[in-house]
């Protein structure tokens, strides 16, 4: 573990050289919250009923807020340093390292990941509290959350590194991150809530593991769910795609190392 | 061809702190500093010389071509190159120059070499016969044909370097402006772009000015010296006046008698010399300038030994230079 | 030269540039593939959010399903043109100045501006987001039965037209920041991502957020005042579309000029 220290400060540090990155997460999420926000309480204004897919407007936007911010969070930075350092060939120096280098890179994504939730998510979360009525969460659905935060935060580290490694696939990373960017935020239910989207569509976005990194968590803070037992279903799901996607990385990352042993990067 | 008057440029530069608490604070504010990277530097460099411009790390050589490129202007004095001041009329200049900075790319990132060709080919309007003959130099040259469609991100050093020096010397520049222009290159290549600097030069009258810190460089191509320290010029002449300064000469010599005896009495007979054993049993002996002429430490070999074959090397470049770095001359 | 001679020069060299852009756009056919499916998947998801939306109402703030999609549609025409021609001012808000590498559009015998954009010109990506808008724009409108009067139909492509200046603009004068900061990259895509808020009808916004991205930003006249003249016949603001657009690249190519005087003076 100490020896994943080093890596964890000096993600930290790199990221503290640009402070400018605070921002553009900042009036990122900020314009994401906005345009959902606009967008459903015209929904409301214009229906008679209170209530859209079991959610009414506090609550819904609530959910939007805090899907961002739970988007920021594990906004890691992995997937950047991973594609930059394929593309660059450096990745091959990392093999001489005596570490494991998707736990270095874990280890300097976490600190990455508080300094967003502290920098980053409180602001915008203190703005749009101060600007709109929310929902306040219950204590049984903040612990539930932290667990299930926790582990959001190792299946988006998954993702995001296989992102990363698809550099050894293509030179178009850019494309690959707004794929990851769009889809994968969409069917985590980042921009709208599953219970929202139409049948089959909710059944495919239940189906991935991506509806773990937001609709999960936010589901448990905001008592979205069937009892004790439909809490835990959410959490064993994750924890399943959690271990799934370590697995897939790994895989992945054998091969990545054999294809650097093979052709030197 | 190349003009500086009294060229000073001054810069502001942030002061960084290091670590971990250094960044923290840099979060909230910066600190500065002046430095005058070149002070008063003058110089002039006729038309079809090719010219080192010799500076340890720091020196205020790039900054210098720079100011000559037009890429900076300089904050007093003035430089003319090809009788514009770079500064003021750059894009009438760009046409005048080639560039290149070998840390940095002058190419088109994110297109394959051919592509930066093309597209080079038409913003120096290129006439077609001129265009044909220097790709067919380089080719013939540099290989220019091996790096392929390779967007120009993706070659290593050497291959990009290749397409560097092409691409500052495809529209019969006047003058050409090399900053480092064999780094990462192999011998093979190295030797490549100095004959074909040579060649451009004598074929053309192509003006040279050229910084490398590799010293094969400047005497394979440059004729013509200028050394700068702490920003101004310390040395300026040929490359034989420079190596004139140096203040011990040496010859190696080979003789049939004994070696460590010869050693021996070459040290005690000339004072303040010094013999080294090389190998294929010769000896090189150094001996200070200003006590020794080369007639007399000549009929001293000649006399005591017998000389079989004997050759005077050039001072080392190098040496001279970190004398006249530690301020030991000035000329 | 004379000013003519100095634009058929540009022109010739931006039909090279073509020939040659467009030759590698054949050569790169997986990046450029990816690159517009990406687009195309986000413009999906953005639809599908919009889909949704309409399950639940006929119409959101006056505006009707097909109606909504021509908007965002249309939204994307001037962004496609803009991300096909301007990007590599991204490169120069992230790093050109940061590195020096923006030495070498000051090496190059024409305008430094051209020169820098020459390098990612005819953007593919920006192709696959056209094409994606064009496509939208024509589904919704035949949804519509839209019928243009002539006016319409000749006022249209000037509307794309000063949009496109509009965001390249905006691009430019963000991107130029980066030569008193070394790198704007956070101011610009601050700036570009606030454009999002463009592809939607500006009647949903809280009115301070509308004013700024009439006035400030002006995004709206890359999408919603051009859509509500097609679509509703809407012409008071239309004016105001050519002297924003004429203001804003005047003022961009002033602070581009500065920028690069004071890039020569620090080098950096």
């Amino acid at each position: 573990m100490k020896r994943y220290t080093p890596f964890a400060a000096a993600g930290l540090q790199g990221l503290l050289q640009y402070r400018s990155t605070f921002l553009i997460s900042a009036v990122t999420a900020t314009t994401a919250v906005g345009v959902q926000v606009f967008l459903w309480r015209a929904v409301y204004a214009g229906r008679d009923s209170g209530l859209l897919g079991g959610y009414d407007l506090p609550t819904l936007t609530t959910y939007v807020l805090l899907a961002q911010i739970l988007g920021l969070v594990q906004a890691n930075r992995v997937d950047e340093e991973v594609s930059g350092e394929v593309q660059r060939g450096d990745i091959a120096v990392s093999l001489l390292r005596p570490v494991s280098y998707p736990a270095a890179r874990f280890a300097a994504g976490l600190p990455v990941s508080l300094a967003n939730a502290t920098l980053v998510a409180v602001p915008v979360l203190a703005l749009y509290a101060f600007l709109l009525p929310l929902t306040a969460p219950t204590w049984t659905g903040v612990l539930l959350f932290a667990c299930s935060a926790a582990l959001s935060l190792v299946i988006g580290f998954g993702v995001n590194l296989l992102v990363g490694l698809a550099g050894f696939v293509t030179t178009n990373i850019w494309g690959v991150r707004v794929v990851k960017d769009s889809v994968v935020a969409f069917f985590a239910g980042q921009v709208v809530p599953l219970a929202l989207m139409p049948g089959p569509l909710a059944a495919v976005a239940h189906a991935l593991p991506f509806q773990g990194m937001i609709d999960g968590p936010l589901r448990l803070l905001l008592g979205r769910y069937d009892g004790l037992l439909g809490a835990a279903g959410i959490l064993a799901a994750q924890l399943g795609w959690a271990l799934a996607l370590t697995a897939l990385a790994a895989v992945a990352w054998r091969a990545a190392v054999r294809r650097v042993e093979v052709l030197g990067g | 061809m190349i003009v500086a008057e009294n060229l000073v440029k001054e810069f502001r530069v942030p002061e960084r702190k290091p670590g971990l608490l250094g960044s923290l604070s840099t979060l909230f504010s910066r600190e500065y500093r002046l430095v005058r990277a070149v002070s008063g530097v003058s110089f002039e460099i006729p038309a079809g010389v090719k010219a080192a411009y010799i500076g340890a790390n720091g020196a205020g050589k790039s900054t210098t071509v720079k100011m000559l490129t037009g890429i900076m202007s300089p904050t007093s004095g003035r430089a003319l190159v090809a009788g514009l001041e770079p500064y003021r009329e750059r894009r009438r200049n760009a046409a005048n120059i080639g560039v290149v900075f070998g840390q940095r790319s002058q190419l088109w990132w994110d297109l394959p070499v051919p592509d930066s060709f093309r597209i080079l080919r038409r913003i120096h309007d290129i006439p077609d016969a001129v265009y044909r003959r220097n790709m067919a130099l380089f080719r013939d040259l540099l290989d220019l044909d091996a790096l392929g469609n390779t967007p120009v991100r993706q070659l290593s050093l050497g291959q990009r370097m290749r397409a560097e020096v092409a691409a500052s010397l495809v529209h019969d520049p006047k003058v050409v402006f090399l900053d480092e222009p064999t780094v990462g290159l192999d011998l093979m290549l190295k030797e490549a772009v100095r004959r074909l600097v040579n060649h451009v030069n004598a074929e053309l009258g192509t003006t040279v000015l050229l910084t490398s810190h590799d010293m094969g460089d400047i005497t394979a191509i440059c004729d013509r010296v200028l050394v700068v320290n702490h920003g101004e010029v310390v040395h300026r002449g040929t490359m034989h006046e420079l190596l004139r300064t140096a203040d011990t000469r040496a010859v190696v010599f080979e003789q049939q008698g004994e070696r460590d005896h010869a050693i021996d009495l070459i040290e005690k007979g000339l004072d303040g010399a010094s013999a080294q054993p090389l190998d294929g049993g010769r000896i090189k002996v150094e001996y200070p300038v200003a006590r020794w002429t080369a007639r007399q430490v000549m009929s001293f070999l000649l006399d005591h030994f017998e000389v079989t074959d004997c050759v005077a090397p050039e001072p080392d470049l190098e040496m001279v230079l970190r004398r006249i770095y530690a301020g030991q001359v000035v000329t | 030269m004379t000013p003519l001679a100095t634009a058929a020069r540009y022109a010739r060299l931006t039909w090279h540039l073509s020939a040659v852009s467009v030759h590698r756009l054949t050569e790169y056919r997986m990046d450029f593939l990816l690159g517009a499916g990406g687009l195309l998947l986000r413009v999906i998801c953005q639809i599908a959010v919009i889909d949704m939306v309409f399950r639940q109402v006929p119409r959101i703030a006056g505006w009707h399903y097909h109606e909504v999609l021509f908007l965002l549609g249309f939204s994307l025409l001037p962004r496609g043109l803009d991300r096909m021609f301007t990007d590599q001012l991204w490169i120069l808000a992230r790093k050109l100045v940061q590195n020096g590498e923006f030495f070498r559009y000051l090496i190059r015998p024409v305008h430094p501006l051209f020169s820098l954009l020459s390098e990612r010109f005819l953007y593919p990506d920006g192709v696959g987001e056209l094409l994606t808008g064009a496509a939208l724009t024509w589904y919704a409108a035949e949804h519509l039965d839209l019928s243009l009067s002539a006016a319409q139909w000749l006022l249209a492509p000037l509307l794309v037209l000063c949009g496109t200046l509009i965001l390249a603009a905006l691009k430019t004068l963000f991107a130029s920041l980066a030569f008193w900061t070394t790198s704007s990259f956070p101011a610009l895509y601050a700036a570009n991502q606030l454009g999002d808020f463009s592809g939607y009808p500006l009647d949903l916004y809280h009115p301070s957020l509308r004013w700024l991205l009439t006035w400030l930003l002006p995004y709206a006249f890359t999408a919603y005042v051009p859509a509500s003249y097609l679509l509703h016949g809407h012409t008071a603001m239309l004016p105001w579309l050519f002297v924003v657009t004429a203001g804003l690249v005047m003022l961009a190519l002033v602070v581009w000029h500065r920028g690069v005087d004071r890039y020569e003076m620090t080098g950096s």
